[in-house]
């Protein structure tokens, strides 16, 4: 176990006596969200600020030329930029950019934009990437190395001597992360050596150089903003195409540029989670123990590498085998998305769980503990077993039929996740005479509560409420926050927070000592009152105890401290389906989420965090899906009325669980492993209500249906 | 009563749908619109200037025929309104959801011209001396915003909700919302608002 507790300087209370921590608590800026002030960088204005457009061309792969100057001649359109130069590699590639005085004229702009192309061969789909004479998409080839790993001879004589053995492909296609506010900048450059880029960044201290760069400027000279955000996901690390057609507009036109990706530029070009094949070969013996496991698995990220997940996914068979490669094809790169690798790595490996407990004729729930050794996993199974209701369900070693009509099934799956934080990240607290407090960090908020957070650590180390502490994010003229990627954020930026919320009540105590009469170990700060420990009727109220301060108020400064955070984090979850038999519409019922994460710091926030994860597993398990025309190339459901996410009407019952059993006083990220599960929970789900197998993402009507009428062919 | 509103302001919706039809299509404006007696109508080509009350304010804004009340809230407004989201820009989402007359609408489906003489309302304007509405206290209160990019949609579907019916169920504040669309995930605790609300709002009733 990573992190530990410790008696002398910063520590996390106890659970019991924390006053403000581990207690529910409003998100800072609902308010601000719900009445239409929380600023976004969509919505920043600033004087003379132009409106930019990307300009692509309409077909996968071309040799191109780009003629700028009918877009300059449109009056309004102020500046016009090349992006690229030769062939593009996907459809919606930006070749160009124009920016122009309102956002209509400057699609005019894009419009107008001359392009010259001729269409070359393309490969959509892996089957046209990996047949002979492909249009290459790589330098190095169609598809990577194979990569084995495990025992390929043990693995196969393991397989031969199994009880029952299965031999499948689990397919999952790409998806994309539909940030609700797209991926853009306003770049606040007039000429000059300054710039300010109000970024939709989930990386805030990564974008000054990068714009820098583009702008020709020292990077300490730029500041990056970041208020509010609308959605990252895994998507928005970097200055990205947007981004860096912004400054070269900005730095062209001597005037500020706001760039935003149209929606159809967001699906096209903006990342997505990879796509996976993996066929899997497994075996388990009578006695419910799993002998051996093989997968061959096939990453489709595009242009990019895809992201693969830890082979095996957490259970433990006798004997395993694997093979990884990436097959490239032309379209628009893989990015990370929230567990990058695990949702697809998850779906394969618990459907063959589920296909081989049924093959041996043990409980779902048994047979997956006698295969786990961590004990971890075998509580929380137990706890949403028990929650969805297992051991009142009449299926649970063989699957059900139905009434003819519907038919009601119960699935599971795990998770794991690391969500420790890392160096990089610090803080400062200042105390002012008025008896204000500002907690300041430079970390964006992506939605998760970050800001909320800051305040809570603050309050309970100054003995006040979350309230009563401004915290200050998302800008780097602030201390240095991290990336929030790999659910990093929150073991990135508490111990500093919490440092520095030390040292400003040690330097404040020290202060107080004199005044209160004693030594300033014996100053408590506590329910917004400071006394002295062995007087503790006596003392000041916090106002009038920072009226005592000089002008300059005091504070304090703090560094990341691996002590201060963990990582490792374990998940399970459940989820309960009807299966309507007649269309094959699968309507998920309820789903439950157990999840350890050490100390929780803000329950409510933490609660909306696995809900929200849940929510997005399902829409991968029923709904999303990219799809394109393997002839044409061309983008089929490029827009969210063709691409579904899950609306209101989808939203099942949600039961997110903290696993109190989890006593690691120190916090941990939660922000990805709660995603992981729920494909592969419905999917098993689904086959439980009525046997069928649907070994494919999204679960759609059509193929429940046809698992259907294949079960009644095979009797 | 709209009627009404839109002859005092000398143009008529007829008009202006042929209009909007005319550029939708791809062409160019309409040159002729036919002169009607009890309507008085007037064609709009290039840009001009509309007025409509905005959260109870009158409002001037120059606008094309083609821009949307979407782009002309967030970027011709000399104050710019910006609650309103642009998301997918084509009345799939909610996220840029406002009152027109009191009805909800697509601001990203709504041709900024129709609007003229009419009463729009964003969420900029529900709150009075910054005492926020019961719908936006309950959201607030449920953690019904993560990101927060979709809340004003949100807000604005349920507040209409209201308005039409003060006794409205939990289950009909729900429904009003089927049109907006969340990625964070917030659904649950937005129903949550919803009972409260229907709950808030019941209670002062009796």
């Amino acid at each position: 176990m990573k992190g530990a507790r410790r008696t002398d300087g910063p520590a996390w209370p106890e659970r019991d006596t924390l006053q403000v921590l581990h207690h529910d608590t409003p998100r800072r800026s609902a308010k601000d969200k719900v009445r239409g002030a929380a600023l976004y960088s969509h919505d920043r204005r600033v004087p003379g600020m132009l409106y930019g457009r990307l300009v692509s061309v309409p077909v996968p792969r071309a040799e191109f030329e780009v003629d700028l100057a009918p877009a300059l001649a449109i009056d309004g359109v102020v500046a016009a930029v090349k992006l690229r130069e030769g062939e593009t590699q996907f459809l919606g590639q930006a070749v160009a950019a124009v920016a122009a005085e309102t956002p209509e004229l400057a699609e005019d702009g894009a419009r107008a934009v001359k392009l010259t192309f001729r269409e070359l061969p393309f490969a959509i789909t892996p089957d046209q990437a990996l047949a002979e004479g492909a249009p290459q998409v790589r330098r190095g080839g169609n598809h990577s190395k194979v990569r084995p790993k495990g025992d390929e001879a043990a693995t196969e004589e393991a397989l031969a001597a199994s009880d029952a053995v299965i031999d499948v492909t689990y397919r999952v296609p790409v998806q994309h992360h539909v940030c609700l506010e797209t991926h853009g900048v306003l770049c606040d450059y007039r000429g000059g050596d300054e710039a300010t880029i109000y970024a939709s960044t989930q990386m805030a201290f990564g974008i000054p150089g990068a714009a820098a760069e583009v702008l020709g400027l020292d990077e300490k000279n730029v500041r990056c903003i970041v208020e509010h955000m609308g959605g990252g996901f895994g998507s928005k690390f970097s200055l990205d195409t947007p981004g860096r057609a912004a400054c070269l507009l900005a730095k062209q036109a001597g005037r500020p540029v706001q760039l935003l990706n149209t929606r159809t530029d967001e699906f096209r070009a903006a990342g997505n989670r990879s796509g996976s094949i993996r066929r899997v070969r497994a075996g388990a013996n009578e006695d419910g123990k799993l002998t051996a496991l093989r997968i061959e698995c096939e990453k489709l990220g595009g242009i990019g590498r895809g992201a693969g997940g830890p082979r095996p996914y957490h259970y433990e068979p006798g004997a395993s085998y694997f093979e990884e490669r990436a097959i490239h094809t032309h379209t628009d790169s893989s990015r990370a998305m929230r567990a990058p690798g695990h949702p697809q790595a998850a779906f394969a490996s618990e459907s063959a769980i589920d296909e081989l407990a049924y093959r041996v004729g043990v409980d779902l729930v048994a047979f997956r503990k006698a295969n786990l050794s961590d004990p971890v996993w075998h509580r929380q199974l137990d706890r949403v077993a028990a929650e969805i209701g297992w051991h009142d369900h009449p299926h649970r070693s063989a699957p059900g039929r139905g009434d003819g009509w519907i038919a009601e099934g119960i699935g599971f799956a795990i998770s794991a996740w690391g969500g420790g934080g890392h160096r990089g990240a610090e803080a400062s607290v200042s105390i002012r005479p008025d008896g204000g407090v500002a907690a300041m960090i430079g970390i964006q908020d992506l939605g998760t509560g970050v800001r909320t957070l800051v305040a809570m650590i603050a309050a309970e180390e100054l003995g006040l409420r979350a309230e009563d502490v401004e915290p200050r994010i998302g800008d780097t003229i602030l201390p240095p926050g991290v990336g929030s990627g790999g659910s990093v954020t929150t073991g990135s930026i508490s111990p500093p927070v919490k440092i520095a919320s030390y040292n400003a009540r040690k330097a404040f105590a020290e202060h107080l000592a004199s005044i209160l009469d004693c030594p300033s170990e014996r100053v408590r700060f506590q329910a917004r009152r400071v006394f002295d420990a062995d007087t503790p009727g006596r003392g000041l109220t916090w106002e009038e105890a920072c009226r005592t301060l000089p002008k300059t108020g005091i504070g304090g400064h703090g560094a990341w401290d691996a002590k201060l955070q963990g990582s490792g984090v374990h998940g399970a979850q459940a989820a309960r389906v009807r299966v309507d038999l007649m269309t094959g519409r699968v309507r998920v019922l309820k789903m439950v989420c157990c999840q350890d994460s050490g100390l929780v710091l803000n329950p409510l926030t933490w609660r909306s965090q696995v809900n929200g994860a849940m929510i997005q597993g399902l829409g991968q398990a029923l709904f999303e899906e990219r799809v394109l025309d393997a002839d044409l190339g061309l983008a089929l459901n490029a827009g969210l009325g063709d691409y579904k996410i899950p609306g209101t009407e989808e939203i099942p019952e949600l039961v997110a669980l903290i696993d109190e059993e989890d006593t690691r006083e120190f916090p941990i990220g939660v922000g990805e492993p709660p995603v992981i599960p729920g494909p592969a929970a419905i999917a098993n789900a689904v086959h439980n209500a009525c046997g069928a197998r649907v070994r494919s993402l999204p679960i759609t009507p059509d193929k429940v249906l046809a698992a259907l009428a294949k079960l009644e062919k095979e009797g | 009563m709209a009627e009404g509103r839109e002859r005092d302001a000398g143009l008529s919706r007829r008009a202006f749908l042929k209009g909007a039809g005319s550029v939708a299509a791809g062409g160019a404006l309409i040159q002729e619109v036919a002169a009607e007696a009890a309507s008085p109508s007037r064609t709009i080509d290039g840009a001009t200037t509309i007025e409509f009350t905005l959260n109870g304010a009158k409002t001037e804004v120059e606008v094309e025929p083609r821009t949307t009340l979407l782009s002309a809230l967030r970027s011709h407004l000399a104050i710019p309104h910006t609650a309103a989201k642009e998301v997918c820009d084509q009345g799939s989402c909610g996220a840029c959801t406002v009152l027109l007359d009191d009805e909800p609408v697509c601001a990203c489906m709504t041709l900024a011209v129709l609007v003229h003489g009419r009463a729009v309302r964003t969420v900029e304007g529900l709150a009075v001396n910054g005492e926020l509405t019961p719908v936006q206290r309950a959201i607030a209160a449920e953690d019904g915003t993560m990101c927060g990019f979709c809340t004003p949609g949100f807000v604005m579907s349920m507040t209409a909700c209201v308005e039409r019916n003060p006794a409205a169920s939990a289950q009909e504040l729900r429904e009003a919302c089927r049109g907006n669309l969340c990625r964070c995930g917030t659904y649950p605790h937005l129903f949550r608002a919803a009972e409260r609300v229907s709950r808030e709002l019941t209670e002062e009733i009796r």
